[in-house]
């Protein structure tokens, strides 16, 4: 893949090194001691493959000049993010997963609860305090401390969904602001509704993005569960505004086709191909289109979620890196997780990643300073997002429940089917209840 | 010394039937080892999972039948059934149809029927995720191909989003799907036609039969023969596969393309592998019958 | 009857002859024209896969079109650049020519018994070989992950090969059942008189004569082992023993999809294949060689 430069970040591997090696000296300092000994095990590190070519290599770099600076033979795998739960899955059963690895918070909640990951509360508090400390959002989402009785991962950057829109479409028609309620968006949306573009690109599918349904219908009011994460709380008036809302925009034909049975690409694609005018992105298509296609690039514009009336569910997701209970090298691993905290290697990897910052002192960092559209939403949403499934619990059966795309399959019965709100609804309050029920 | 000679040469048979067995036996050993070892714990444990409420990585509780009730209790399951069936009834005869239709016509003496057959064997040449994510573009509604098409052409002016309507879903699955398959047919097909000896078409062409009669003395028979293990594995395969519905659909619209292979990798998504286990082990009785007629149907034909 | 009615036996032959050769001719050009429907309709996913391999990342998104406004070759030479992909390629080489060769081989003897002997668990350890097949992937990589590990056969092309065997066997076996029962047992018999053994007679033989069994029996395989993702995904782990499909699969790093690369390398790695098939088809239509019949 051709190189690309990244502006700014002057990253290179002089400095890589520079940071390794003072790595080291801060693991020193810190308490961390290096084994004296030249290990001849090796530490294997999962990296979390992500779109940006140029992120998956400098964390690689980044793990194995550590490792050369300090002794410790290393082996970096990337992993597709994709298939990341099944070879996670694999690996738990057979025993071969590696020293440590990045996971979203899912598969982090999944397997802690599982204990298939140490506690990392002194690596966490380290890190916290020498960085002005952690935003709240990360926080409180990682915090494992009830279910397991301590912080299993320590986050390194946040992810979620921002709005992404065609400027050049919605300026021309008057919009020069970003929608601020989800009932502004189907007005913004209506006004360039003009096939083949289509104003609403949001997925209704059995696939991830479809879950921002849930969000939407969150920031009616309306919820999925109760307080202790035990009974359905579906059947609401809230959830009822949320259909009419849905189903308005869908009867005003504001839905590209095919969004019923999108994949998770199937919102870029239409992004990318000037279907849609808005869609909900995590950022991967801005970096796709800065790199493919400047002209849509330079037309589009990141903002925050709509509102809804009783406010903006914007939920953030942290990723983290963890090790693992089987480990042998777990001392050696805390001293690499504490290492890619530095400010050097994630002022280098924020600015070719689609990450927002979790560390009070990480928005001073030159990746946020306002030159990047992208990061400038995604530090936003660190500063504003909500917890993930906020304010639902986030259990184990609301994650089951999210992994079924029952919302999703409601949206789907009232505007595949014909279904009317009652009958929908009453078949999501079933299936979620048998679900809640497992647990 | 006659009864002697008489022992000595049963003797000699029996030792001979003995070490012929053993011979067979020692032929069969290597598959059959590989099979049970490596396949062998792995069926037994899907089975005996699907009674436990494993979690990945823990050890799971004995809970009876939860787990098929359960599933017998959302309506995802019951679609599952219904379009489980129609897809491998409907492909294997489509794919059937074609196979046989193109072995017959690509048996002829033609110039450039090398070619042919090689360009049929085509949609085989590639991973299957590569091939159904093809077609899934070439079904989008702006800009698929198909789409693009029919509007240039004028044949169908209207934009039509065959993925994502009920009533097209299916029909779009399935055609993705035969066309990804029709090799496994054809080519049996084509190679069972081609060890019929010219003769027998000459004889029963100068006994005066027409080309139907034809077909249905000589080349039906060894066909008959020859498609019970295409079907066999065809449908026990497309019952268990995966790809072309999750990747064309991902079992949507609302359920209207749900298969049984989807509704596990749900359970497999939350790391419930009872669940995902469970909705295997409803698939096997209707299988397991599936293996034992056919392989019964194949064998009988021994005896004679 | 009155020969005039008819005309001359002359003119009834040549106007026999006429309507047949016009039947030929017909039935050719319905040949023709079927099959050349039936190729387009084939092809023509893999002529979009071609185009969009030749297409820029924006004119694959903006321009959807039939014909390539701008041709390029970036997308082949992004991935063959990095010779990632061609060390991938090389290892589905390896996998999936041993996985034939062995299979071939195993499944030879195993339907040969199975065929021509008759013992008591015959029908036993043909329907316990279908078994392999009753459980999809989805459920079984997790097992046979953990079998493979314990083995210590995770992340290693050994460990594939052995996988793909196991599920390349039963299709193989039952296949060359088909081909072998029809091979009259004379032929064999003479063989035995001629002085062969019972290995004798089958390698010399019966598997010359199901040469088209065996080479539809090698497309399989090779076609099963070359394309296989979800073992693979599940067992490798390092870059450098990664297949063909997995390489491609690595390609889709989130939730946009890089098609230009992706289609470039779905057409490089249907190369082999296609030479395969090729090759192969020659042997399918060797049928029974003349003059073994008549006696």
């Amino acid at each position: 893949m051709t190189d690309k430069t990244t502006s700014g970040a002057g990253w290179s591997r002089r400095r890589v090194l520079t940071t390794a090696a003072s790595g080291v000296a801060l693991a020193a300092a810190s308490g961390f001691p290096m084994p004296a000994v030249a290990q001849a095990r090796k530490l294997t590190y999962w990296g979390g493959l992500i779109f940006s070519e140029d992120a998956n290599n400098l964390l690689v770099e980044a793990i194995n000049a550590w490792g050369a600076a300090n002794g410790v033979e290393t082996e970096v795998v990337m992993i597709n993010q994709n298939e990341t739960t099944q070879k996670v899955s694999a690996a738990v059963a057979s025993n071969t997963m590696p020293d440590a690895l990045d996971v979203g918070l899912d598969l982090m909640l999944l397997l802690a609860r599982q204990n298939q990951f140490i506690l990392l509360d002194d690596v966490y508090n380290k890190v916290g305090d020498a960085h002005g400390g952690w935003y709240d959002g990360p926080a409180r989402a990682t915090d494992t401390t009830s279910e397991v009785g301590g912080r299993v991962g320590v986050p390194f950057g946040v992810n979620g969904n921002l709005l992404l829109r065609r400027r050049d479409l919605l300026e021309p028609a008057g919009f020069t602001e970003a929608p601020k309620t989800w009932a502004e968006l189907a007005e913004q949306a209506a006004a360039v509704n003009a096939p083949p573009v289509y104003g609403l690109g949001l997925a209704l599918s059995n696939v991830g993005d479809a879950n921002v349904q849930v969000n939407v219908m969150q920031s009616y009011g309306g919820r999925i569960a109760d307080d202790e994460g035990k009974k359905i709380l579906l059947d609401s008036a809230e959830t009822r505004e949320w259909l009419t809302w849905l189903k308005g925009a869908w009867d005003k034909g504001l839905f590209p086709p095919g969004v019923t049975t999108w994949d998770g690409a199937g919102d870029n694609q239409a992004y990318l191909s000037g279907q849609a005018a808005f869609i909900a992105n995590t950022g991967s298509v801005g970096i796709a289109a800065r790199n493919d296609d400047p002209e849509l690039f330079e037309g589009s514009a990141f903002s925050p979620l709509p509102a809804g009336p009783k406010g903006t569910i914007s939920p953030i997701t942290p990723q983290s890196r963890v090790i693992t209970t089987g480990s042998q090298m777990q001392d050696e691993a805390k001293a690499l997780v504490e290492h890619l905290s530095n400010p050097e290697f994630m002022n280098a990897y924020f600015n070719v990643a689609i990450y927002g910052p979790v560390l009070k002192n990480q928005e001073q960092l030159q990746a946020f300073d306002g030159s990047n559209s992208i990061l400038v939403g995604l530090l936003g949403l660190a500063q504003n997002g909500t917890a993930p499934a906020y304010p639902d619990v986030y259990n184990a059966a609301y994650a089951d429940f999210s992994s079924n795309f029952t919302v999703p399959k409601l949206a789907q019965r009232v505007v595949v089917d014909g279904w009317d709100f009652d009958r929908a609804i009453a078949e999501a309050v079933e299936q979620g209840q048998a679900i809640y029920n497992k647990y | 010394m006659a009864d002697l000679n008489a022992h000595a040469g049963e003797r000699q048979n029996r030792a001979a039937a003995m070490r012929l067995n053993l011979f067979a036996y020692a032929l069969v050993i290597p598959v059959t080892l590989l099979i049970i070892g490596l396949v062998g714990y792995p069926f037994f444990f899907a089975i005996w999972v699907s009674f436990t409420d494993q979690v990945i990585g823990n050890v799971g509780k004995f809970i009876g039948f939860t787990n098929f009730a359960y599933l017998a209790g959302t309506s995802t399951f019951w679609a599952a059934i219904q379009n489980t069936v129609v897809i491998v009834v409907v492909t294997d005869i489509l794919k059937l149809g074609i196979g046989l239709g193109l072995a017959l016509l690509v048996h002829q003496h033609f110039p450039a029927r090398g070619i042919f057959r090689s360009i049929l064997l085509l949609p085989w040449a590639m991973p299957a995720f590569v091939a159904f994510l093809t077609w899934r573009v070439m079904y989008q509604p702006i800009g698929g191909r198909i789409n693009l098409i029919l509007t240039q052409t004028g044949l169908y002016p209207h934009v039509v989003d065959w993925l994502g309507q009920r009533h097209t879903a299916m029909g779009s699955v399935i055609v993705a799907s035969v066309w990804r398959g029709f090799p496994f047919w054809f080519i049996p097909i084509l190679v069972q036609l081609y060890s019929v000896p010219e003769e027998f078409y000459d004889a029963a062409r100068a006994d005066g039969a027409n080309p139907w009669q034809r077909f249905r003395g000589v080349t039906l028979p060894g066909i008959k023969q020859v498609i019970i293990v295409p079907t066999l594995l065809s449908s026990i395969w497309t019952a268990n596969a995966f790809e072309h519905v999750w990747l064309l659909t991902q079992g949507g619209p609302s359920d209207a393309t749900m298969v049984f292979p989807v509704l596990a990798y749900f359970g497999m998504q939350t790391q419930r592998i009872g669940e995902a286990a469970a909705v295997s082990v409803y698939m096997l009785p209707a299988l397991g019958i599936l293996v034992i007629f056919a392989t019964a149907l194949m064998m009988r034909d021994d005896e004679q | 009857m009155s020969t005039q009615a008819l005309g001359t036996v002359e003119e009834q032959d040549r106007r026999s002859q006429a309507l047949a050769r016009r039947k030929l001719i017909i039935g050719r050009v319905l040949t023709y024209a079927t099959l050349t429907v039936a190729v387009l309709l084939v092809a023509f996913p893999i002529y979009w896969m071609i185009i969009t391999s030749l297409k820029l990342p924006r004119e694959i998104y903006r321009v959807p079109s039939l014909w390539p406004k701008v041709f390029t070759l970036d997308n082949y030479e992004k991935l063959l650049a990095d010779g990632g992909f061609l060390l991938a390629l090389r290892n589905s080489f390896i996998v999936a020519t041993v996985v034939t060769i062995v299979s071939v081989v195993i499944s030879s003897f195993a339907a040969y018994s199975m065929v021509r002997f008759r013992y008591r668990f015959r029908g036993f350890i043909g329907r316990i070989i279908l078994f392999a097949y009753l459980t999809p992937a989805s459920l079984l990589f997790i097992p046979i992950s953990i079998v493979m590990a314990q083995l210590r056969l995770g992340n290693s092309l050994v460990g594939l090969i052995l996988v793909y065997l196991t599920f390349s066997l039963p299709l193989s076996t039952w296949l060359l059942q088909g081909y072998f029962r029809g091979i009259p047992r004379e032929l064999e018999e003479q063989g035995l008189i001629d002085g062969h053994s019972r290995l004798g007679a089958l390698v010399r033989i019966v598997l010359p004569l199901s040469a088209p069994g065996l080479a539809a029996v090698a497309i399989f395989t090779f076609t099963g082992a070359w394309n296989e993702l979800l073992f693979a995904l599940v067992l490798i782990t390092s870059e450098s023993q990664r297949t063909a499909p997995l390489a491609l699969n690595y390609l889709i790093t989130s939730d946009v999809l890089p098609w230009g690369p992706l289609m470039a390398g779905a057409v490089i790695s249907s190369v082999p294949l296609m030479i395969l098939y090729f090759i192969a088809q020659r042997f399918m239509v060797a049928g029974m060689t003349a003059g073994s019949v008549k006696g």
